[in-house]
């Protein structure tokens, strides 16, 4: 109770928005798809306001913009280019590159980290999920 | 004479009765090597001892779930000469197996990590702990992408520059 205390304001967001707060004692576990990335970056401030850099060891923030296969996302690295590879995994060769803030097609979700997406030349292959934000 | 002879004889008679119950009263030390023989036989109940005194069997030690502490009791109760069982016993579930979680969080902090080569992890029990150091503006996605690989718990011990 005291973790969904000190995160509260996180996680009456979280819940506002259908996301899932579990509370295991030492760490706090806030889980879900969010409908929009703007929405994603306001709980990581949130989280990062009440737990600067995130050195409390007591909360797992994991929200993920709801993506649908068949949609566009955009390619949000810092600045530089994403990697298209040909399996799901860094040691895979890279097949081809996604310019940063290029829109590409997500075809299908390989797992939680790792998506087949189709730039637009193309080409087709595994890009970091990190780096890839549903747009609408 | 003849009552003190009976008195003798009575008193005799009650002597050898004692003599003979006290021959058959029984060992607390095989009541209880009988008990633990019978824990032993069920690797389950490794942990458990058991000690006997005026035949009442007080069981102590460990068992992993409830069922095994019941068990414990019943197969004692049922030891020859056990009147009655005193259940001390502790359940301590056992610590869950994290060779597989700490497997799959090693793998996926291999992709997760390739972008900061600054920053080191180290998994132990589905625990990942995080050093090295940082820029503050990188920070929040190696966060994101450490714990969307669904840790216990995510330890940040990096220097945020």
């Amino acid at each position: 109770m005291a973790l969904q205390e000190k995160y509260k304001e996180l996680v009456d967001l979280a819940r506002q928005y259908g996301a899932t707060v579990s509370d295991e004692g030492n760490v706090l576990r806030v889980r879900g798809e969010v409908p929009s990335g703007a929405l994603k970056d306001k709980m990581w401030e949130i989280y990062d306001r009440i737990d600067p850099n995130f050195k409390n060891n007591d909360l797992i923030l994991d929200v993920n913009v709801k993506a649908t296969e068949g949609g566009k996302v955009k390619v949000v690295t810092r600045e530089s280019n994403l990697n298209i590879r040909k399996g799901p995994g860094t040691d895979q060769p890279i097949v081809g590159k996604a310019a940063h803030g290029d829109v590409i097609t997500l075809i299908s979700k390989a797992n939680n980290q790792w998506w087949l997406v189709r730039d637009n030349d193309g080409e087709e292959g595994y890009c970091y999920s990190q780096y890839l934000e549903p747009v609408q | 004479m003849k009552v003190f002879r009976l008195v003798s004889m009575l008193a005799l008679i009650l002597a050898v009765g004692v003599a003979t119950t006290s021959c058959k009263k029984v060992k607390d030390a095989d009541v209880q090597a009988a008990a633990q023989m019978a824990l032993v036989a069920n690797p389950d109940l490794a942990d458990v001892s058991v000690a006997v005194l005026d035949q009442v069997a007080t069981l102590s030690g460990t068992v992993k779930d409830d069922a095994s502490k019941a068990y414990a009791e019943t197969t004692v109760a049922a030891v020859e000469n056990v009147k009655s069982v005193v259940n001390n016993i502790e359940v301590v579930p056992p610590a869950p197996d994290f060779t597989a979680i700490d497997a799959a969080l090693n793998s996926g902090l291999a992709d997760a990590l390739k972008d900061h080569a600054t920053v080191k992890a180290e998994v132990k029990d589905g625990v990942v702990t995080l050093t090295g150091e940082i820029r503050k503006r990188d920070l929040q996605k190696l966060m994101e992408k450490v714990n969307a690989l669904n840790p216990q718990q995510v330890v940040n011990n990096i220097t945020v520059k």
